[in-house]
């Protein structure tokens, strides 16, 4: 579903939080974090499962910040717990302005897992992801249907496509990154666009 | 620690720091999370407390006994308004580890040097559905697999929360991943799990490079729990069959100190019918034998052998069990 608003998607992913945790989908907005609304490790398993099921999207199993300190290779983006001023640069720019702003001075890992739970993080990852996700078969128009795995298949033609995968894309927009706005030793300013 | 007696409000007066008062104070979780984390807490705090004062005969209230988490996010001991001792250079050093699930809370602490230590705890109840699809690798579902069918859901959680005890011993978590913390084996009499590292968890913790990890799990009632300690770089002489042997005797004179029997043990000393043995007895033995050598063995198992066939053990059939079970006859072993 490629063309979902940002208010649809945490009103769908709201309830599938609410399912998961028994609780009110109304308790889930857009600046608690899943873990104060009681997620535990398993619940997050579900809750990944089942929006990765209902918005037909393949998400990422570890966060942008280990994808991109895999890239980068130890000690360039976080030190001693601490993002770098170039593990700043690099997390900021995948971030909206507001959110950038709650992080003021040293940005300790603890804190960017945080992030990484709070709802409107979700929503905007699941938004992300759901642009690749094609409503209509590139070959003869028809609807898109999910198949086995993370798959789609037209219910037209039987055309199959594999969905992207959260992970490969998290990869691919840091070797990006990597290779045109990182310069080891400089510190000028970088501008990175958000996916 | 299971379920929360009294008021939480109280409980947190009674045992937190001022700073850890501050945190809960502006923790704006739900109720539920907010009760397991004051639980998490003061069993921890409770651990550690004992430990200080059993090995270092140091007494301290719980409120200064501060938790906080590094910039990671896990725990640290600091002890408040204690001045680094003379002898020791600073503070002890303890390592720590909490885990809550379910209105329960598990807290594990050491105190010994160069020690990582990790616990998980997961309700059976918060098992879901197929999460196997997403939390295995396919070699780990068939580990899973190859189980009776009434094992498997519960093994499966072992397994999941093995994972977790792993990532809070390396103090970072599973956030290089689930793979990067591969199942290799599992024994189901003694609930010991192998965890082997894969590069992204090593790039996070690289002192752990060719070692694998055992993680004891074990079932109590509704609860899966998982725990890990691995102390760097010991590594100690597999015990020779005559070792055991001395060590059992020893044990065993200490053990019957008390008792009315009055021979002397010795290695063809019958534990049942000669040592006046209860079942009781036989299990305080078979724990301190697993304390001692550090290695879960399938007693279970032995004991149950012996109640089928009717049958006694002598120090020397005890001896050899032992000596079988204490793995590989390399001359060394690593020391968990």
């Amino acid at each position: 579903m490629p063309n979902m608003t940002e208010s649809e998607v945490l009103d769908k992913f709201a309830q599938i939080v609410a399912k998961s945790l028994r609780i009110e989908a109304s308790m889930v907005t857009p600046d608690v974090h899943l873990n104060d609304l009681g997620a535990e490790s398993l619940d997050l398993i579900e809750i990944t499962m089942e929006t990765e099921a209902q918005f037909h999207i393949f998400l990422p199993d570890k966060s942008i910040l280990e994808t991109a300190v895999e890239v980068f290779g130890p000690g360039i983006l976080e030190k001693d717990g601490y993002l770098t001023e170039e593990g700043k640069r690099l997390m900021f720019g995948r971030m909206p302005e507001a959110d950038q702003r709650a992080f003021s001075g040293e940005v300790a890992i603890k804190d960017l897992q945080a992030y990484f739970l709070k709802v409107s993080t979700w929503v905007r990852m699941i938004q992300g992801l759901a642009q690749y996700t094609p409503a209509e078969c590139a070959e003869c128009g028809g609807a898109m249907v999910p198949s086995m795995g993370f798959r789609m298949k037209c219910s037209k033609c039987a055309q199959e496509i594999t969905l992207r995968s959260g992970e490969e894309l998290n990869r691919e927009w840091v070797r990006e990154y990597y290779e045109k706005e990182y310069r080891p030793g400089a510190d000028a300013p970088v501008s990175a666009t958000a996916v | 620690m299971d379920g929360l007696a009294c008021e939480a409000g109280l409980l947190a007066a009674q045992i937190l720091s001022p700073g850890e008062r501050a945190h809960w104070d502006s923790m704006r979780a739900v109720e539920k999370r907010r009760r397991e984390w004051l639980m998490g807490r003061a069993v921890a705090k409770e651990a550690v407390r004992l430990l200080l004062e059993r090995d270092l005969h140091l007494h301290l209230a719980p409120p200064e006994i501060e938790i906080q988490p590094d910039a990671y996010g896990c725990p640290q001991v600091n002890l408040v308004g204690q001045a680094p001792s003379p002898a020791r250079g600073s503070q002890p050093r303890c390592a720590l580890s909490i885990a809550h699930s379910d209105g329960a809370a598990v807290a594990l602490a050491s105190l010994a040097a160069d020690t990582l230590v990790g616990v998980d705890l997961e309700g059976l109840s918060r098992r879901r559905e197929d999460f196997e699809a997403i939390a295995f690798s396919p070699d780990e579902r068939s580990l899973i697999a190859a189980l009776a069918p009434e094992l498997r859901d519960e093994w499966a959680l072992r397994l999941w929360s093995a994972k977790e005890a792993v990532g809070k011993a390396i103090g970072r978590g599973l956030t290089a991943g689930l793979e990067a913390f591969h199942i290799t084996k599992m024994e189901t009499s003694t609930g010991m799990v192998t965890v082997d590292l894969q590069e992204a968890a090593l790039a996070q913790y690289p002192r752990l490079r060719g070692q694998s990890l055992n993680v004891y799990t074990a079932r109590e009632s509704n609860f899966v729990f998982s725990a890990i300690i691995y102390q760097h770089g010991v590594v100690r002489m597999r015990p020779s069959r005559q070792e055991i042997l001395d060590y059992l005797l020893q044990k065993m004179g200490e053990l019957t100190q008390d008792w009315d029997y009055t021979d002397p043990v010795g290695p063809e000393s019958k534990l049942f019918t000669e040592l006046g043995f209860e079942s009781l007895d036989a299990v305080v033995l078979c724990t301190a034998i697993q304390e001692h050598y550090q290695t879960p063995m399938p007693f279970a198992e032995l004991l149950a052998e012996i109640g089928e066939q009717q049958r006694d053990l002598s120090i020397t059939e005890l001896t050899d069990f032992v000596n079988a079970h204490l793995g590989a006859a390399d001359g060394t072993r690593r020391v968990q």
